[in-house]
Formats: structure tokens, sequence, C-alpha cells
């Protein structure tokens, strides 16, 4: 008879009567588990570089916790060897001795406080491992083709038993740590999916040759972790539907499948569901995939295997989830980025404050930074990563400290200085002279690849504004008159950019245009267009304009395009612009801009001619405007976003939560 | 001031012609630095093909983000071949790729070359810069063959350097694999 860890009843909570289906129980292995919510394990680098626990990761996993309402929460994979081969981040948690388990126990008791089911994820990062040593292990001696990840070595047999060892071992310390749920990682090229892959496992001893070969190292740690977890505790197991590894040969979708039988037939107790590798030249999980475009694999799952099988990548609405769930097609939503970019979310769901949701955008900055062994943060979330520093939470303020703030600019750095300040019980007056909120996102959301799903944080930055008190003054511009018939007591600039004139010649019949005008539509375009400025700004318009057929070509300072955009997009960009045929050239200025003609000059003085009939401005300066006004007359000033230094939707948003705090 | 196209495009060229002279030139000062700290009981030829496959090596780790096994084994060697034939361009060769006798052979094909004119300078032997482009070619493939599980090999039919005209080498499968 299956049990619950804890008992959660949600009959009274509006999501649950909205979406039933992702708050109905389901039984895994012996445990119930009182929905189909799931918090992936996701690496986030907060640990220390010897692999103890810190009170960072705590933190940010109770966090999740709470948002998962009852549902799973899994810790980040651990690495097992003590040799370090198998850790594939600087600041992922280790469990290959006892030493751990106080630390590891207190993720587990971080997750039971509040009341989820707390799990513990085995992840040797094989392929992309050895992080901190000079040379990975895999089943066969595959070179990288990504030059970041360190060199494989061909794992003997006494290595590949010592291995499943290892993973046997480690199940059994997440037991005594107190973890619920045991959960097996062979995915995106991690060892297991080594193993598994045609591509990387060139074996022809007993764990090489066919699909049953491969799985053999597979099935031999499902039995070992199985045994040492017990009847109680369940064991899954994250596996590639779909490797997206053909130009590399390597696993038909077939042989995907057969994987999954094989796991199910060795014991495991549900299947996680993913697709493509780190290597993988298709795009997944970034913003210009479709929400929900994988959901066919996690079908294709349910129709080979009897277990549950969970999924996330790209659902990042409930409706996606609770659709396929109630289709056969899915048992339980994962969710990794949108609780990065919101704890919270699933909570919100239950309790109906879906629009207090911040989505998450997919720009993969998270998993960026976790390679460049940074801690992970997330572009819209500012909280992320500071969980555990009170700091960074609002705080009332005296009422005798109240002020009166008056924001100037109603873009993504001052809604969120606006909503934060008011949270705080000041008394906040956002003006703007457009009508409309969203600043320079308004016009950002209209390129191409999915940047319409920018304007998500605008709207969520308006509920809490809406919902925190805040006044609005649209359509109103600020000028030196209002400043000081309102003499509020602090002005908080988040005005943008300023768009500054070309410094070279400029004749009179050349068509000069500026970037927000051309994505607004309200300007009027040729059809030879160069854009001036190759950061992320200049590549949205330029995509914009080749979509409608135009002939574009990016000239910018920068020494590559896209230089502000992070790695793990960007070659997305780098791909769409040679796909619209779109030139880029970098490290040039612009000498001259003639009728029907740019003169271009590279960094190295050759100058050339390049035919247009319309230019774009899209290079910014920060805004220096207002503030001479307000200081003058002695009032508190901050600057913030693209006013302060023109940068991107994150730092402004960074910008405006930090500044909300300090006023 | 208007753009005096000719002489933008002559001052590009002079300036790629002498960085590219510039490739030949430092790799022959850098083989006489390595044949002396080597040592008399070294021979040169071995200094040489030693640096040809550490070289080559690190050259195909390269090639393998660019190469691609989804349009199948014709065009994978197509662009294989198109890939050594570039990389031997951007050093100022001459080069053409071909299709062999069958879908699994490919020729590059050289007719102007910069090495053997700037090994003459030098003071290398002819054999030392043919069996060093070999090596180089051999070495490029070792990694891509790993990685693609691929039996590919390339043969030397003819080098400018021994007098024969034009430089040709043979991609192919190797059947018996």
């Amino acid at each position: 008879m299956a049990k619950p860890i804890f008992e959660w009843d949600y009959s009274s909570y509006p999501g649950a009567k909205k979406y039933p289906k992702l708050f109905e129980p389901i039984q895994i292995g012996n445990l119930l588990i009182p929905n189909r919510i799931k918090y992936a394990a996701t690496e986030d680098n907060f640990n220390d570089h010897n692999g103890f626990i810190t009170d960072a990761d705590v933190a940010y996993i109770r966090r999740r916790a709470e948002g998962v309402v009852g549902g799973l929460c899994f810790m980040q994979g651990v690495y097992m060897d003590e040799a370090q081969k198998g850790q594939g981040y600087v600041g992922q948690a280790a469990c290959w001795d006892d030493k751990y388990i106080p630390g590891l126990k207190k993720m587990a008791d971080a997750i039971h406080a509040e009341k989820a089911v707390a799990g513990f994820q085995l992840m040797d990062c094989g392929r992309v491992g050895a992080v901190e040593v000079p040379a990975g292990h895999g089943p066969s001696t595959v070179p990288q083709r990504l030059r970041i990840f360190k060199p494989m070595y061909e794992m003997s047999k006494e290595e590949i038993k010592e291995m499943v060892q290892q993973h046997v071992d480690a199940a059994r310390r997440g037991v005594d740590a107190g973890f619920d749920i045991m959960e097996i990682s062979g995915i995106v090229g991690y060892l297991i999916s080594n193993f598994i892959s045609s591509y990387t496992n060139r074996r022809t001893d007993e764990y090489g040759g066919d699909i049953h070969g491969r799985m053999k190292s597979v099935v031999e740690i499902i039995q070992g972790v199985k045994e040492a977890c017990g009847p109680d505790i369940p064991v899954g197991i994250r596996l590639c539907a779909e490797e997206l590894l053909d130009d590399v040969r390597g696993n038909t979708p077939e042989e995907s499948m057969e994987s999954y039988k094989i796991a199910e037939e060795a014991g495991a107790d549900y299947i996680s569901v993913t697709a493509g590798w780190q290597e993988s030249i298709v795009p997944v999980i970034s913003r210009d995939v479709p929400m929900g475009s994988w959901i066919h694999l996690a079908k294709l799952a349910k129709e080979h295997v009897n277990i549950p099988v969970q999924m996330a990548y790209r659902l990042f609405l409930p409706e996606l989830p609770e659709k396929a769930i109630a289709a056969g097609e899915l048992d339980i939503w994962e969710i990794c980025r949108s609780m990065i970019a919101d704890p919270l979310m699933p909570k919100k769901v239950l309790e109906d404050r879906q629009d207090e949701i911040r989505h998450c955008v997919a720009c993969n900055l998270c998993l960026a930074r976790l390679f460049r062994d940074a801690p992970m943060t997330c572009y819209i979330n500012p909280v992320c990563a500071h969980e555990h520093d009170e700091n960074f939470f609002p705080k009332p303020v005296e009422e005798d400290d109240e002020k009166e703030i008056m924001i100037v600019g109603a873009g993504p750095a001052g809604l969120e200085c606006a909503y934060v300040a008011a949270q705080r019980g000041h008394d906040v007056h956002v003006y703007d002279k457009e009508e409309a909120l969203g600043g320079t996102i308004l016009e950002a959301s209209k390129a191409p690849y999915g940047d319409e799903e920018l304007m998500t944080c605008i709207n969520y930055q308006r509920i809490m504004c809406e919902k925190f008190g805040v006044e609005f003054h649209l359509g109103t511009e600020v000028t030196e008159e209002l400043i000081q018939d309102e003499m509020p007591d602090s002005v908080v600039l988040a005005t943008g950019p300023v768009y500054p004139e070309i410094g070279g010649t400029v004749s009179e019949g050349a068509t000069i245009v500026n970037v927000l005008d051309v994505l607004g539509g309200s300007a009027e375009v040729g059809d030879n267009v160069m854009v001036w400025g190759n950061r992320k700004p200049g590549i949205g318009c330029a995509l914009f304009l080749a979509k409608q057929g135009k002939r574009v070509t990016i000239v910018g300072k920068e020494k590559t395009a896209g230089f502000d955009v992070n790695p793990s997009f960007k070659w997305r960009y780098m791909i769409y612009l040679r796909q619209n045929r779109v030139m880029a050239y970098n490290d040039c200025d612009i000498e001259e801009i003639n009728e029907g003609e740019v003169i271009v000059k590279t960094y190295d003085g050759y100058r050339f001619p390049l035919k247009c009939d319309t230019v774009v401005m899209s290079e910014r300066e920060a805004n220096e405007g207002l503030k001479a006004v307000v200081q003058g007359e002695g009032i508190e000033l901050f600057v913030i976003g693209d006013a302060l230094v023109p940068r991107n939707m994150s730092s402004a948003v960074h910008d405006g939560y930090r500044i909300g705090l300090r006023i | 001031m208007p753009v005096n196209t000719e002489k933008e495009i002559t001052t590009l060229w002079r300036n790629l012609h002498t960085a590219q002279s510039e490739i030949c030139k430092t790799y022959y000062r850098w083989r006489e630095v390595a044949i002396e700290i080597a040592g008399p009981e070294t021979k040169p030829l071995d200094v040489a093909l030693k640096a040809a496959e550490m070289m080559g090596v690190d050259i195909g780790k390269n090639f393998l983000p660019r190469l691609n096994w989804l349009k199948g084994e014709e065009t994978f060697m197509l662009n294989l071949g198109r890939q050594l034939a570039g990389m031997w361009a951007s050093e100022g060769a001459a080069t053409t790729v071909e299709q062999g006798e069958g879908p699994s052979e490919i020729l590059i094909k050289c007719t102007r070359d910069p090495w053997p004119t700037a090994a003459r300078h030098y003071g290398v032997p002819m054999e030392e810069v043919a069996l060093t482009r070999e090596r180089l070619f051999q070495a490029i493939l070792v990694d891509v063959n790993v990685f693609f599980d691929t039996p590919l090999k390339i043969e030397m039919l003819k080098a400018i350097p021994r007098g024969e005209g034009e430089w040709v080498f043979k991609l192919y499968k190797d059947e018996s694999k």
C-alpha cells in the first residue's frame, strides 16, 4: 500500500479546481506523491569546491521546496568519485564519502520543512565532467567536439564496476541523509548517457555493442541502487528520448525507447524524459523553441513503458502539462528554469495567483554561468542565489522613513524598482511619456525568435505594482517644472538610453531612423538596410527586418556581434543571422553616410562602401537628461537601467530591484 | 572622401600575402630553433614530422564542430576535403577539391604553394616538405576518424616539392576496415 510522506489537501485551493490533474496524487513505487509537480534537479554551483553543501544551497532548495506545495523537490545531482572525474561543476555537491552526509541531511531537512518529497540525484558528469582534473572518463576515448570540455579516456571493466558501486554507495548515503526518492541522471552527455549512446560508446566488450550491451552498466546501477534503497524508496532515471546527435551518429529514437524499456525491466520506478545533449546542434530549450515542442517525446515514452513519465523542457505554463496529463501523455510536470525565475511558481498556480508569476524568458543565462564556473543567477529574478541573504528581501521602512518617490520611466528597471519600493511602504509614482508600460521592451519584444516572451516580465511587474499601490502617470513627460512642482523625496531615473548621432559625415539625402521606431512600426525602411550597432538591439532589429525580406547588414564597434548576449543563446543568433543572410561587419566604424551608401571603416583602417537606402541607429549611450535638475534641487537621486549604462533587460531588472531595496 | 576601391583592395591583398608568407617563415624559424635545442643526434625530419603530427591533431580538433554526418558519407567527405583545402588556401596555396573515381574518394589538388619556396630559403630538403604535408593531413584525420567512427585515409599522389608540378592528395575510405 503506497503511503505519502506528508498529507496535503488541495480541495480548498482555486488552482486545484482549475488544474485538477496537476494536483492529483500519483503513486511512484511505494510512495504516494500528493501532486504532479517536481522541481527537477539543477546544478547551481553554490557549494564549496570540495563538494560540501553551503547555506546558500540549503536556502535555495528550501525556497523551491516551498514552491512545489507537497510535490517532488530534487536537490542537484551529486558526483560520486573521489578522483573528481565525475564532477562537472565547480560547486557541485559531492557524495563519495560519509563525511558529506551531514550537509546532505540539511538539504533533505530543508525540503521536508516545507512538507515536500525530498529527491536525491546521482550524477556522474562523464563527458562533461572532470572540471577540476585534467581528464575525464567514459566508455570510449571519443574526442570532444567542444574544447571547453576535458579529454576523455576509456574506462576499464574494473573501473566500470567501481563506478557502479559508487552509485550504490552514494544512494545509500542519500538514504542515510533522509531523502525519500532516488534518481539516476543519464542525460545530456553525462556518463550514463555516454554509455547508452552509439556516438560515445564504441566498446566491443559486454558494455558496448548493441543497445542492450550499452545499457548493461545502467542496468547494474539501477539494480544496485534499488537494493541499497529498499522497497520504500523509489528509484527513477532520467534518460534521453531523443539525443539529437544524428550529425555524429548518435542513437536512433528507436534505440532510445529501447533504453526506456530496459530501464523499466531493470526496476526503474519512473522515467524522466529529456531531449538533446550539450553537444547537440539542435536547440532544445531556448526561447526560439516554442513551448510544448517536446511533449511528443513524453507521449512516445508513455507508449513504451508502464511506469510514470515525467518531463520538463519548455513546459512553462501549467496549461501545457495539465492538458498532457489529462490526455495520458505525461504523468508528472517537471520544472527547472521556471522555478529558478520564480521559486513559488506552482504554489502561485495552486493559489490562483498565476498573474503574479515571474516567468522565465528562456535565455539560459543560468546554465551558461555554470559552464563558466560561476554561481547560478537568473536573468530576471534578482533574488536567485541570494535566498540565504535576508538583505535581499524587501523589508518595511519605518513610518518616519516613508518617502514619496518619483520614478521616471516605466521600463523594466523603473517598474521593478517601483513595486519593491512600494512593497516596503514608500509612496511610489511612476511617470512615462508613453501611454503604455514597458519602455524599450515594448519594441524589443517585436523581434523574432521568441522575444515576445520578454513582455512577461513587464506584465509581472505591472501586476506587482498594482498590488503594492504604485501610482502610474502615463503619457506624462517629466520636466524640470514637474520635478519642481512635485518635489519628491527621491527621484529614480529609469529613462532608458539615448541614441547618439553618428560621428561621421552625414549627407542631406541619407535616411536615418531609430531602432525603436523600426521595431515599433512607425519608421519607413527601404529594402537595403544597414543597422548601426552589433549588440542585441541591433541583432534583434536586423532579424526583424530580414524576416520581412529586406537585405540587411550589421555594422558595429564590438569585436563580435552579440557581445552582450549570453553564450548559451548567442550561438542561436549567429545561426539565425546566417540563415537570414544578414552580414555583420564587426570592429568597424561609420565614416560617412551618403544617399544610398555608407562608408565603413574597419578597425585597421580599411574603408569600403556599403550600399543601403536606410540606416538604423541602435547604438546607445547613458542618459544624462534630468540628472542636473534633480541634483540642483537637492533631491536624492538614483539612476538605473540603460539610463545608467546601456546593457540588457536583466541588468535593468537587477538594478531596479536593488535600488528598490535601498531607498 | 570617396573610397578608392582599387587602392583598398590592393592594400588588403598585400597585407594578406605578407601574413601568409609569415606563416611559412615563422614555422621554419621555429624549426631551426627546435632542431638546435633537440641536439645533433636528432634528425631534422623527425622534428618536422613530430611537429606535423602534433599540429595536425590540434587542427583536427578544430574540424570537429564544422563537420556533420547528417547529409551522408559523400557530402561528409567532400566537406572534409574542402576543410583541408581551405586551411591550405589560407596559408597562400591555390587549391581545388574534386570528386575522385568513386563516391568515397576525394582529390585535393594544389597548383601553387608558398611552402616549398619558403623552405628553400631556410635550406630545408624538399622531401621533408612533402612528407610533412602528408603527415599533417594524416594527423588531422586521427580525431576526425575516432569522433565520427569513420575509416578515412589520405594519401599523397603528387607533390610540388618532388617536382611533379602539383600536389594531389587522395582522401578515401579504407574499405578493409
